[in-house]
């Protein structure tokens, strides 16, 4: 299956992805997938799916075909995220398919490319993100990390925050500041480095849900190799725009969404005890049915845009529109499902979402997620580029200003 | 017309405010929330001195019986505290259906002890099917050669893991709700304990042939007025608690806007984010006066379209303020370690416990279709 013909016949496809998914997962990867409480699933066994997708040679459907790509067009690559979010997979962690590798794709020598591509695709290493610090969020430009020349060497002083499972990466890739001269965003350096270097610590961030998934990152005087650089120096704000704008039209929360809200449907229709369905009561159906319009919207809006790329071509400000759209129903959908849930989400069981461990969930596994879930997705309109700033960008584009 | 406390009732109110700003800097509550039973006997106690629990029962119990307004206050600096001591289960829902019972046996016998700090009680009244309607259960009661047989589940019970008594509301043969004080020691009680999201200890219980005496029946008729009586005034207590806690999240997040700076400014530069706060206090605002109109209509046919209007706001607006407190906070906003996220935990969980917005909707249309 290696066709980039418009023309392909997209049901088979979705026949031999199915036939796939159907029996390459481990029954533990799949309990990863459903125990995946935000955008990160579980570590280790998503890891362990990674390899199988890569040994089939389907983990990054994105890439070019040299360099591991599956050659598929952008409705095979939506059909593809679909099915695996119907089977129930855990997620593939973003940071190096989607985040780095494009990175070292666009902009690094073949030595480079030959060194860490790789290992990006088997998963043998894990990449985490060293962009925001506590000063510079929504304004990246303004970050301070700080990497001076020594020889052939840059040393890092400063700090990194919001870096996603930095507690499980060996590496890691960085904007740091060379250069305080002219405007901001003119004096970044991307930079790739080792996780665990001598002047390194890692803290880990508890989150609303209890657990750790993010973790803060300190420098003191870490030495890094200036051949670890991706780019020319200075010119990292220039690389870390292009990682945002490769996955061009790949906004997937319609994948997510619509077998969820089945999944919600089917848990409002099922009767209780005593006969009575949820879905009877009229002002729950009636959230149901909002909900059901605005993720089909989602799903409509993300294949229109993607139908009308041309190959190569940038969604521009609608990859604003699709983020904002996409995080705002996600959350709405947290909520409903929590209502759903009631009291059965008041209980924190972090053991119980712990995979493989056993520990039987108070009451159903499907009220377990809801409140993590709930919690977590508060993260999605505050996560890449905030809603206020997408919405900004779409207001600029939109009145041509 | 009460928009405000009274002096008295601020007084005391006051003293509590004293109290939770000595004992509850955000990180021993932190602490406190996560380790043993979840909160300090030793605080309890010092509420008992206080006179807190005293508030809704008559003088002949050794109570100061005062009105709602009181406890109102103790809630409202609760809400600001984030405070774990369990007075809202405790006192506001088990204390005052004891209160509201015709068995003066068992009044005498715990209502004294529940002022003294030294007795605990939850009240086990929701159920899974019940959807927040305290009138809907499967819990049933059956008479049995002279003793009272209790079967069913309730879910959520907070306090249950701190509490030595349960009252435990069930239907019996006739359809009728009764109230009955079981312990929770007693033979076939299985309790599921377990912290919530919001930081407290709560139990799913199981009830499998438990038997009580007739005597531990808390009310000789049907009981059904009185526990949702209960229930409502316990709202007006709750809608106090989420004052309290809105105005402090407000308090938080308007300086953080203030003092954070992004693209070379304080955030409150930005016009998006002083509407949105602006919102926020207009979501505040709601909830404060609804709160007041509700206490104004406290023993008239009103109140309980009033008590529900009030649940119903807290699980939009109190929602709503509070998921928008934790976007302006941005990622800080997602930790454990800011306040905010507790705030935040707390006003969601008071939407999914005694009647969410959905049920508080029901009830309003069917309280205006029977006038």
């Amino acid at each position: 299956m290696s066709t980039t013909d418009q023309s392909v016949d997209l049901e088979s496809f979705r026949q031999e992805v199915r036939a796939f998914l159907e029996t390459a997962p481990t029954p533990e990867i799949l309990e990863a997938g459903r125990k995946t409480t935000s955008v990160f699933a579980p570590f280790k066994e998503t890891m362990a799916w990674q390899k199988i997708l890569n040994d089939k040679g389907w983990v990054a459907p994105s890439w070019p075909q040299e360099y591991g790509g599956t050659g598929w067009n952008i409705q095979q690559r939506y059909i593809f995220t679909q099915e695996c979010n119907r089977r129930g997979v855990p997620p593939l962690l973003p940071q190096n398919i989607q985040m780095v590798g494009p990175a070292v794709l666009g902009f690094g020598t073949d030595e480079q490319k030959a060194e860490y591509l790789p290992k990006m695709l088997s998963g043998e290493d894990f990449w985490c993100q060293g962009y925001s610090e506590p000063g510079a969020g929504s304004d990246l430009a303004s970050l301070k990390c700080r990497a001076e020349s020594d020889g052939d060497d840059y040393i890092l002083n400063g700090s990194k925050t919001w870096t996603t499972y930095g507690h499980h990466a060996n590496k890691m890739f960085a904007l740091v500041r060379t250069s305080t001269e002219g405007k901001p965003q003119q004096g970044i350096t991307f930079l790739l480095l080792d996780m665990g270097l001598p002047g390194m610590e890692v803290r880990p961030i508890i989150g609303l849900d209890g657990e750790p998934e993010q973790c803060e990152v300190f420098f003191t005087d870490v030495r890094v190799p200036k051949r670890n650089r991706i780019g020319e120096e200075n010119q990292g704000w220039t690389v870390a725009k292009y990682v945002l704008e490769f996955e061009r039209g790949g906004s997937t929360f319609g994948t997510f969404l619509v077998p969820a809200m089945e999944q919600l449907h089917a848990v409002c229709d099922t009767p209780d005890a005593s006969g009575n369905r949820l879905s009877d009561d009229p002002i729950l159906s009636y959230k149901l049915a909002e909900l059901d319009i605005d993720i089909r919207a989602v799903e409509h809006n993300e294949k229109r845009v993607n139908a009308n790329l041309k190959h190569g071509e940038n969604p521009g400000p609608m990859a604003s529109l699709l983020k904002i759209m996409g995080t705002e129903v996600m959350q709405r959908f947290s909520e409903l499902q929590l209502e759903v849930a009631g009291l059965a989400g008041l209980p924190l069981q972090n053991d119980a979402l712990v995979v493989g461990s056993n520990v039987a969930p108070i009451g159903e596994e499907s009220a377990l997620l809801a409140m993590p879930y709930y919690l977590n997705t508060r993260a999605a309109s505050i996560y890449a580029g905030s809603n206020e700033v997408q919405r900004s960008l779409l207001a600029k584009a939109a009145l041509g200003a | 017309m009460q928009y405000q406390y009274t002096s008295e009732q601020s007084e005391f109110k006051d003293s509590l405010r004293k109290f939770v700003q000595d004992h509850y800097d955000y990180e021993s509550r932190r602490h406190l929330a996560k380790e043993g039973n979840g909160y300090k006997a030793e605080y309890w106690q010092q509420l008992a001195e206080l006179g807190v629990f005293g508030l809704p029962f008559a003088e002949e119990f050794g109570g100061l019986e005062l009105d709602l307004g009181y406890l109102m206050g103790v809630a409202e600096e609760f809400g600001r505290g984030l405070v774990l001591e369990p007075m809202f289960p405790v006192l506001a829902l088990a204390g005052r259906l004891l209160a509201a019972g015709d068995n003066a046996e068992l009044k005498n016998e715990l209502i004294p002890s529940l002022i003294g700090g030294e007795l605990l009680i939850a009240l086990a009244s929701e159920e899974k099917a019940s959807r927040g309607n305290p009138l809907i259960m499967a819990t049933s009661v059956k008479a049995e050669g002279g003793e009272l047989v209790i079967n069913g589940e309730k879910h959520a019970v907070y306090a249950a893991p701190q509490a030595s008594q349960y009252l435990v509301t069930a239907k019996d043969e006739s359809g009728a709700v009764k109230v009955l004080l079981v312990a929770a020691d007693a033979a076939g009680v299985t309790a599921t304990e377990y912290q919530t999201v919001d930081g407290a200890r709560a139990s799913n219980l199981r009830f499998d042939n438990v038997k009580v005496p007739a005597s531990a029946s808390l009310f000789s008729g049907d009981a059904a007025a009185s526990l949702e009586l209960v229930i409502d005034e316990a709202l007006l207590v709750m809608g106090a608690e989420a004052v309290g806690l809105m105005d402090q999240l407000m308090a938080i997040t308007g300086e953080y806007l203030q003092t954070r700076k992004q693209f070379g400014m304080p955030i409150a530069a930005f016009q998006a984010l002083q509407h949105r706060y602006a919102d926020m206090y207009i979501a505040c605002e709601k909830i404060r006066s609804l709160m007041w109109g509700a206490l104004q209509t406290v023993g008239t046919a009103e109140f309980a379209e009033s008590a529900a209007m009030l649940k119903a706001e807290i699980g939009k607006s109190g929602r709503y303020l509070g998921q928008q407190a934790v976007q302006l906070h941005g990622g800080i906003g997602m930790t454990d370690e800011l306040s905010v996220g507790a705030y935040f935990k707390r006003l969601t969980a008071m939407d999914l416990i005694l009647g969410g917005r959905d049920y508080q909707l029901s009830r309003l249309i069917k309280i205006r279709k029977a006038a």
